[in-house]
């Protein structure tokens, strides 16, 4: 409660937090990865995670759907994550359930080597759901908030693997919504594709955050600037700050801060 | 916020159950590698009680006191067997020199027997020289057996009626009738017959004296050496005779039979002797000299192939001898094992025994060789069982030697055989020695080849003669298992002996692979 | 340019001398070892061809793939030589209706090997799928499931140590624990499974191998879309991975149909009066003994004298049954060729 204080206060109160960060210290083995991190993300906002590699934005970013549980040596130090008031750590909490809920995106598109279709559907299909009417129904929603229908409508039983760099992390986003979760976590989704693409999946974040509360890391200063309601700003594995992003960008509270978005270091 | 929990864990029972499920199924390499050990064991480990009551029968029937003598008799026939080679010797120089001197000393065959027949004569009276005394032995030799089969039998009765009780047929048990074998009375009439050895051996030594004092004229000179070796010999062995008596005067019929013994007489036992009429020995050591030399062979053969095939196909060759020679060199590994044993013994035996009688290599010690199946046969063949395993072993090694370490070899102006020799095979040297060792498991575990190819006689080859020991025909410790097991009854000694050979061949086979593992590993470390 | 020397012209020397000499060791080594193989290919090939094929109409020695093994009979009727198979010898003695005829007999010498056949291809069978079942299991685990404790190591340096033990300790082990301690006596169920836990460390190598090239995202990415473990295994690595797996476990199958040693005392008969289907209970075909093509080269290898007659049949039976062997590799180098074409991502 310290931290948060110092920062000049957001000048809209987060109204309906979406995820509430307690204190949380984060560990990888003997090495702390996340320091003491408090904060909270907007419900229907596009919330930016900023800082240079390695300072814990995608480690944070992997404890909302409980990825880090697949690392063996990672644990919860102190603190909690609450996604809609429940503490996702608990003991009662199924993380496969909570991934139903919280989607994920990753930097490097990673489409099965299924068809289309059945990429999209992958979700549905693990949930048990056959009926041929409602998957298709979801595939062509899915695909037209990705805004990858019309690229795609014609060949939907070709293998995913065809598609290009661009085309395959909107078919990653397109998977990931179709399962209808109500928070979408992207790793920097646009680090591994051209300007192109990069400004098409730019367009669709900003589409669907009408639909979902989106958490985005990024390294691309531009990108946080042009799509994100919020940033956050973290180093060594501390919240340095978070703000508006216009607030950020144009007269950031900390030193630090503007010191990495003119690009002094990192 | 209306439901407190909305990420329920319902499904992770399921999910624990399949986790479950294949950790169980990861545990039976374990689970295996313990059965093995644990059921090896229990067929096995009853054969050292076994084996002792084995050799403390020998010492109570007094087979071992009999034997002192009948290991006299044998040290003088093999004196017997080196004059009849002597005579053999000097038939042949006679004709020898017959055709090299062109009939100008005129010996025909029946000469050749008139010149031997001082020879002889000395021959013939110095074999019968031991006659009364073998047949003292041999009378007490039929003795003690007898003494040995009645204690056999009832150590038979002894068991079944064990059996009997535990199957709870009290009756039946009583009945079997289990005799009580006094072995000092049995044994007495032949103790009190050391006198009557004694007189036997006297006269049996100054038979020998007198002969020796009358050597008999050679008929070919240049042999008087052997001739004065086998004097020499023989001197020596009628100097053991007070040993000899005094061995059996002191030698105590109830003096205990330590327990390590039955260890010891199996790990350092010299003879496997089963189903003798007079004593069975389960001495594992031939059978390991015979697995060791083979393996020996082999890999002396395998080890340089292996290597310079992986230097050549990684360095030398040219891209299409490359996708040639590796798949080509990975069918070799695929050739079953007993087809390569059946080519041994169909094809490469007798061949290699008509390239042993070639004239040009005559100078090569032992050739031409007499048996067909021996060691070298075997070698040869698990060499190319071998080459394989070294092969892609050595060629990974090789290949994994960083590209920089070559590259500036070359930058600094090494040619090529430089950078192999200077930079390529010293890194990846520990790889090779692994791939060795695992070569070298291989060809030890191996059985069909040997027991197809090695000839399967159970003698520790005799080292003495040099080189020539590699083409002597050995047993191992893979063929006695196969060729015995299905041959004996269940529970027998010789079949426990059997496991515990097996046994020997699983620890043996599990420390060479601990050791690769090892090499690997430090090797790994070194080189990350 | 012409006037100035090349510094970089080609000088022999002994160095260069020493080079090519020692290339060339190197390179008959090599040349060595391939020709040592081919003597074994093409003395068998060139030998055994002879019994499997005819030089008539349908070119293959069909009795020699249909019949039982047998006694060959060679005796001089009317001042022919004749060879005949045991029941044709019986036959033409009934025909001819004479009580005895002298004959000069060699045994296995005649009829087919049907029968090992048939045993070999059982053995194989029911031992790769007790070695798939199993070794597909604990690779899951162990490349899925599992953290990195003590009991891992454990069960890794087990499977290492138990592709080291010698196939004869698998057969001493098979017999005590399967034919002994279980009861099974000499069948194709201890067989099976004496084969199948000789060959498991091969099926959980390669399986894991299989296993972990299927990429991570593929994990992730249907973990993240709310999947459970068994879930994302099942519909999203295994059926990437089963390819491989079954690739590389062909060469599991070259094993087991190649040891003699192991179904020694576990499985194998020299002769047998009925064909495995030939059995009077259903449970009775796990429990019988089989025949089996590596065995029988065994025997006829080492318990028979070798001469004109016996020889058809030895080198008949090992050119079949390296044909075989060399047959199923071949499909796993063209198999692992294909897939890696196919299989990129």
């Amino acid at each position: 409660m310290d931290e948060i204080p110092k920062t000049a206060a957001p000048p809209e109160p987060v109204a309906h937090a979406a995820i509430e960060v307690d204190h949380l210290d984060f560990f990888y083995g003997d090495h702390q990865a996340l320091y003491d991190i408090h904060l909270q993300i907007p419900a229907h906002k596009v919330t930016a995670f900023i800082g240079p590699s390695g300072c814990g934005k995608s480690t944070l970013l992997r404890c909302f759907n409980r990825m880090n549980d697949l690392v063996p040596v990672a644990r919860i130090g102190h603190g909690q994550v609450r996604i809609h008031g429940t503490d996702i750590y608990g003991p009662k909490v199924d993380p496969i359930e909570l991934r139903k809920r919280v989607g994920m995106v990753f930097q490097k598109s990673n489409p099965f080597p299924k068809s289309i279709y059945e990429n999209v559907i992958y979700g549905l299909r693990i949930q048990g759901r056959t009926n041929r009417n409602e998957l298709d129904e979801v595939v062509e929603r899915s695909l037209r908030q990705a805004a990858l229908w019309d690229e795609v409508k014609d060949r939907l039983h070709e293998s995913g693997l065809g598609l290009s760099g661009g085309q395959q992390q909107r078919l990653c986003i397109a998977r990931a919504i179709a399962v209808e979760p109500e928070i979408i976590l992207m790793d920097e989704p646009c680090s591994a594709l051209d300007p192109i693409a990069t400004s098409k999946v730019e367009e669709l974040i900003f589409d669907l955050k009408k639909l979902y509360t989106i958490v985005i890391v990024t390294h691309n200063m531009q990108q946080a600037g042009r799509c994100s309601d919020v940033t956050a700003f973290f180093y060594l594995g501390k919240l340095i700050e978070m703000d508006r992003t216009e607030k950020i960008f144009t007269n950031p509270g900390e030193k630090q801060t503007e010191d990495y978005i003119t690009g002094r270091f990192g | 916020m209306k439901n407190p929990n909305r990420f329920d864990r319902k499904r992770l029972r399921i999910d624990h159950f399949i986790q479950w499920f294949f950790g169980s199924n990861a545990l039976l390499a374990i689970i295996v590698l313990a059965l093995i050990t644990l059921f090896l064991f229990r067929e096995g480990a009853e054969f050292f009680p076994q084996n002792l009551q084995n050799l403390r029968n020998y010492r109570l029937a007094g087979l071992e006191y009999v034997g002192i003598m009948r290991d006299q008799i044998e040290a003088h026939t093999s004196l017997n067997r080196s004059l009849q080679d002597l005579r053999l010797r000097q038939s042949n120089a006679l004709l020898k020199r017959q055709s090299n001197a062109l009939l100008k000393l005129g010996k025909t065959p029946e000469q050749i027997s008139t010149a031997l027949v001082p020879f002889d004569a000395f021959a013939a009276s110095f074999d019968s020289s031991v006659e009364e005394l073998r047949g003292l032995v041999s009378e007490w030799t039929d003795a003690v057996s007898e003494i040995k089969d009645k204690a056999k039998l009832r150590e038979d009765a002894l068991q079944q009626r064990q059996f009997l009780l535990k199957e709870g047929k009290r009756a039946e048990a009583d009945a079997v009738r289990v005799t009580q074998i006094d072995f000092a009375a049995e044994l007495a009439p032949i103790r009190s017959g050391f006198p009557l050895y004694r007189k036997a051996s006297v006269a049996f030594r100054g038979k020998i004296e007198t002969l020796l004092l009358q050597p008999p004229p050679l008929a070919a000179r240049e042999l008087q050496p052997r001739f004065e070796q086998f004097q020499k010999a023989a001197r020596a062995y009628l100097a053991s005779f007070p040993a000899t008596e005094r061995q059996l005067a002191k030698w105590e019929q109830f003096a205990p039979v330590p327990w390590h013994r039955a260890v010891t007489s199996f790990l350092f036992g010299k003879e496997w002797i089963t189903n003798s009429f007079w004593q069975d020995w389960y001495g594992v050591l031939p059978l390991l000299t015979g697995s060791v030399l083979v393996a020996a062979i082999a890999l002396a053969i395998a080890v340089p192939l292996g290597v310079c095939a992986a230097i050549y196909v990684s360095e030398l060759a040219t891209p299409l001898e490359q996708q040639l020679i590796k798949p080509y060199i990975e069918f070799i590994s695929a050739i079953p094992s007993v087809v390569i044993g059946f080519f041994g013994v169909a094809v490469l035996g007798e061949r290699l025994r008509e390239l042993t009688q070639w004239q040009a290599l005559s100078w090569i010690s032992g050739f031409p060789i007499s048996e067909r199946l021996n060691a070298f046969t075997a070698g040869c063949l698990l060499a190319l069982m071998a080459v394989p395993t070294i092969f892609s072993l050595a060629e990974d090694a090789i290949n994994s030697v960083p590209r920089a370490f070559k590259e500036a070899s070359y930058a600094l102006g090494a040619t090529r055989l430089q950078t192999m020799f200077r930079i390529l095979i010293p890194a990846s040297l520990s790889g090779i020695v692994s791939a060795v060792l695992l070569g070298f498991g291989r060809v030890i575990g191996e059985t069909m080849v040997v027991l197809l190819c090695a000839g399967n006689r159970i003698a520790i080859p005799d080292f003495t003669q040099g080189l020539s020991a590699v083409f002597q025909p050995v047993h191992t410790m893979t063929g006695i298992v196969a060729q015995e097991l299905g041959e004996v009854p269940n529970g027998t000694i010789h079949y426990r002996a059997l496991f515990m050979v097996g046994l020997l061949l699983f620890f043996l086979a599990l420390g060479i692979n601990w050791l690769a593992q090892g090499i690997v590993r430090r090797y790994k470390i070194s080189a990350g | 340019m012409q006037t100035q020397a090349n510094l970089f012209q080609h000088r022999p020397s002994a160095q260069w001398l020493l080079e090519t000499a020692v290339a060339g060791i190197i390179r008959s080594a090599t040349y060595l070892v391939l020709i040592a193989a081919a003597c074994i290919f093409l003395t068998i090939g060139i030998k055994g061809a002879q019994t499997v094929f005819t030089s008539h109409w349908p070119f293959v020695n069909v009795p020699f793939f249909t019949e039982k093994p047998s006694t060959l009979y060679v005796f001089e009727w009317q001042g022919q030589k004749r060879e005949m198979s045991d029941d044709a010898f019986r036959a033409f003695k009934a025909a001819q209706k004479v009580e005895e005829i002298p004959a000069e007999t060699y045994a296995h010498s005649a009829g087919g090997i049907l029968p090992c056949i048939v045993g070999t291809v059982l053995l194989v069978l029911g031992s790769m799928t007790i070695a798939l079942f199993l070794g597909i299991s604990s690779a899951i685990y162990l490349s899925e499931y599992s953290r990195d404790w003590w009991l891992l190591r454990l069960i890794r340096l087990a499977i290492m140590n138990l592709a080291g033990v010698p196939s004869i300790v698998f057969g001493l082990f098979g017999f005590a624990l399967f034919v002994g301690y279980f009861k099974w006596n000499v069948s194709l169920l201890a067989g099976w499974f004496t084969l199948a836990f000789m060959v498991l460390p091969v099926v959980i190598t390669s399986a894991e191998e299989a296993l972990k090239a299927v990429p991570q995202g593929f994990r992730e990415g249907s973990l993240a879309l709310g999947a459970t473990k068994w879930q994302t295994i099942r519909t999203n690595v295994l059926p990437y991975a089963i390819p491989g797996i079954l690739t590389s476990s062909i060469l599991g199958i070259a094993r087991v149909a190649g040891e003699t040693a192991p179904i020694l005392f576990t499985a194998a008969y020299v002769v047998l009066d009925k064909y495995p289907w030939q059995v009077a209970k259903w449970t009775d075909f796990f429990f019988q003994p089989v025949q089996a093509l590596p065995y029988h080269i065994y025997v006829v290898s080492s318990k028979i004298p070798q001469n004109e007659y016996t020889e058809r049949m030895q080198y008949g039976t090992a050119f079949v049954f390296l044909a075989l062997v060399l047959l199923i590799s071949l499909g796993s180098v063209l198999l692992r060729l294909r897939l890696r074409e196919k299989l990129k991502w």
